[in-house]
């Protein structure tokens, strides 16, 4: 071990020297000369280990509960972007002496969702919160009923201490509950309407997952969450402990809820946007208050929270301002168009590429309604490696096009829309993810006029 | 001034399958129909429900989860009948993936587990462990490709490619009977099998593929190609009226590209 973590330091520095991250490539390097680093470390630590994962929301529910569980204990999470058991691993390395002491006595692991169930068997969770499950990069992934099976598989070696926190609103992820034996917590919506024009989305479970009967939903909020019971058995969306009610989404995208617990309501107010971001936000606060965090504290770092990378960013470029919305599948890229459609008008700028990390297959564009959008959009723009697929997909859903609104360089054709905005306007950049370490460059240089673009 | 024509869809299943964009093949099919004046009525139907009440000119089945694939496969085989006859008919049919192999004569699952299929195309389907996951360019079986060259409407007699662009993703690896004609040969990709380079089917106007991304948008040839033959059992030969497909082309050529220089 001694040699690994060393092996793993000396890697981190070197890159780092060359202007690098070391998100993963030291914990790779590391977990080579002892594939058990991560199991021994986080054996090691005195309050376990909360893991956190699902197709959407990931990131931002992670940094939210950091910033709430920050404020007690010394806690460590793998911030740094990678998600695979590597970056656990690199996290790990840099907060340990090379002997192998921690400095810390509580860890929040963002796990990817194909990982997870080797990070449940090495990093020994006390608690794992479960947001949701969306057809996502199939070429990676496969598809989801499979994830699902690995996960109940998984969930099923855990011992009864743990605790799962579990979003009562997706059907494939209450379903979990029958394979764990301890404590659960749901959280979830309880309006059963949300004041969001309608978004013509693609549900991935549609039939009960015991019986195989067709699923009801009462109410559906988004893709196949909702209140849900099957038309047969009796599987049905569990009451959430902790809920959220009267879901107000305003114009400038801050976003207000009424947190429901134990009978108790406050109101909390917060500077995130959509639908999508209340099931991040009430996921953050269980888990916090489930830690002891009380109810004030939790409130208030909800208010002050300043989004992850990508993930809403505001931007200012000569008096313009950018907002940037990470997409990255169908479900998560139908509710942003669903935020973004509460404006009176655009201006945007989609940047798609096809590299690994954004999922090889692009047809996902075509189950995502951008038609939603055509009616809004004063100036549309398009850039990335499949901007021709793009420019295709606006086509047939009625956008007008020119060929001058088509950029092969994502830095020109932020120059570019910026250039033909009027002042007053906004312009919504919406990457994937490789086209947002693009967009993250520019924005980076144009240097002093960008205000508070957030390190990574 | 010639009758208004009406293209009727039937998309089978859209609710369950549903995994690759395939909404945008239905899309790319109204769209183009709409440019040039002709109707199109769109019926979706699912388990459950009938099909001989009401007649159609194209079919289009998409693909979808396992679980989901065995649900619909037992609906299928109430509706193999008039599915059969239509395309005997002359019917046109796009299916692609799990539709593609709901309509061969069965799939045998890795477990050995046999799921039966309509047998509208000699083929079967065998589960595998390898994951076929890519790009996938095609080049049309040489019948096919004067069709298409013949149909296709240009203004200056050239049709850039008769070539089909998409993305694969399944394990299932499927096998043609002797007398059953591939949609073409397989240029980058695994196609059917990963083996004998062929890939999809044809039968009649009956057409199987593994090719989603989605297809038919960026390949205007064949999106016009199934028009032409949808619309002909009642109307006769179609002209069809060209279209402005320099977007379209220009995303089949950079998809091509894309496909040809990774590995």
């Amino acid at each position: 071990m001694f040699l690994a973590i060393l092996a793993g330091k000396t890697l981190a520095f070197v890159i780092r020297l060359f202007g690098g991250g070391a998100t993963a490539a030291p914990g790779l390097f590391a977990l080579k000369i002892d594939p058990n680093l991560v199991r021994k470390l986080n054996r090691k630590i005195k309050l376990g280990s909360v893991i956190i994962s699902g197709t959407n929301g990931k990131t931002t529910t992670a940094r939210l509960t950091y910033d709430t569980l920050f404020t007690k204990y010394k806690v460590i999470h793998n911030r740094q972007g990678s998600n695979l058991l590597r970056g656990i691993a690199s996290t790990l390395i840099s907060n340990s002496s090379i002997f192998g002491k921690i400095r810390f006595d509580l860890a929040i692991w963002e796990v990817d969702e194909a990982t997870l169930p080797e990070a449940i068997k090495n990093v020994y969770p006390q608690t794992i919160v479960l947001l949701n499950l969306f057809r996502d990069q199939l070429d990676r992934y496969g598809e989801i009923d499979s994830t699902r099976t690995k996960w109940q598989k998984a969930l099923r070696t855990l011992p009864k201490s743990t605790i799962l926190i579990l979003n009562s609103d997706d059907p494939g992820i209450s379903i979990l509950e029958k394979s764990f034996a301890g404590k659960i917590v749901f959280f979830g919506v309880s309006d059963n309407k949300v004041r969001l024009p309608a978004v013509a989305t693609v549900a991935d479970v549609k039939h009960c997952l015991f019986c195989g009967a067709g699923l009801v939903f009462d109410a559906q909020l988004s893709a196949h969450l909702g209140h849900y019971r099957c038309s047969k058995c009796n599987f049905k969306r569990p009451t959430p402990d902790i809920s959220a009610a009267n879901l107000m989404f305003k114009s400038d995208f801050s976003t207000s809820i009424s947190l429901g617990l134990d009978s108790q309501t406050s109101t909390i107010s917060y500077s995130l946007p959509g639908l999508y971001n209340v099931y991040n936000v009430l996921a953050a606060s269980t888990t916090a208050l489930n830690y002891g965090i009380d109810l004030a504290t939790v409130i208030e770092k909800i208010k002050k929270f300043s989004t992850a990378f990508g993930r809403f960013q505001k931007t200012e470029i000569k008096g313009r301002q950018l907002i940037t919305f990470l997409i990255k599948n169908p479900a998560g890229a139908n509710e942003v168009l669903r935020t973004i459609s509460n404006q009176s008008r655009v201006n945007l700028l989609l940047i798609l590429n096809d590299k690994i990390a954004d999922g090889r297959d692009v047809s996902w564009i075509w189950d995502t309604d951008w038609e939603i959008l055509r009616d809004k959009t004063d100036n549309v723009f398009i850039s990335g490696i499949r901007r021709f697929d793009m420019a295709l997909r606006l086509k047939y859903a009625g956008f007008k096009l020119s060929n001058n609104s088509i950029y092969k360089e994502v830095n020109y054709s932020i120059l570019i829309a910026l250039q033909k905005m009027s002042t007053k306007d906004t312009l919504i950049v919406l990457p994937t993810y490789t086209a947002l370490l693009d967009v993250q460059k520019t924005l980076n240089r144009t240097g002093e006029k960008v205000s508070k673009w957030q390190k990574q | 001034m010639a009758k208004t024509m009406t293209l009727r869809i039937c998309h089978l299943y859209p609710d369950l399958m549903d995994t690759y964009g395939d909404k945008g093949n239905i899309i790319t099919i109204q769209k183009r129909c709409q440019w040039r004046g002709i109707n199109v009525n769109l019926a979706n139907i699912t388990v459950g429900q009938s099909l001989s009440a009401s007649e159609f000119d194209l079919y289009f089945f998409g693909g979808g989860q396992d679980k989901t694939q065995i649900i619909v496969g037992k609906d299928i085989l109430k509706k193999a009948q008039t599915i059969k006859k239509a395309i005997d008919g002359g019917t046109a049919l796009l299916s692609i993936c799990g539709g593609y192999q709901l309509l061969q004569k069965y799939f045998k699952t890795k477990t050995g587990e046999t799921i039966k299929g309509i047998g509208l195309f000699d083929a079967y389907t065998l589960g595998s462990n390898d994951r076929m996951i890519q790009n996938l360019l095609i080049e049309m079986n040489s019948e096919l490709e004067q069709d298409i060259t013949n149909n296709y409407p240009t203004t200056d007699d050239r049709l850039p490619t008769t070539n089909l662009i998409g993305f694969e993703n399944h394990s299932g690896k499927t096998y043609l009977g002797k007398n059953l004609k591939p949609l073409g040969k397989v240029i980058k990709g695994s196609g059917n099998n990963g083996e004998d380079k062929t890939e999809g089917a044809v039968y009649k106007n009956a057409f199987g593929c593994y090719l989603h991304g989605s297809l038919l948008p960026k390949n205007p040839h064949f999106a016009d190609y199934l028009i032409a033959k949808s619309l002909e059992r009642r109307y006769g030969k179609i002209k069809l009226k060209p279209l402005d497909d320099e977007i379209e082309w220009q995303t089949h050529k950079q998809a091509t590209q894309r496909t040809r220089s990774t590995s």
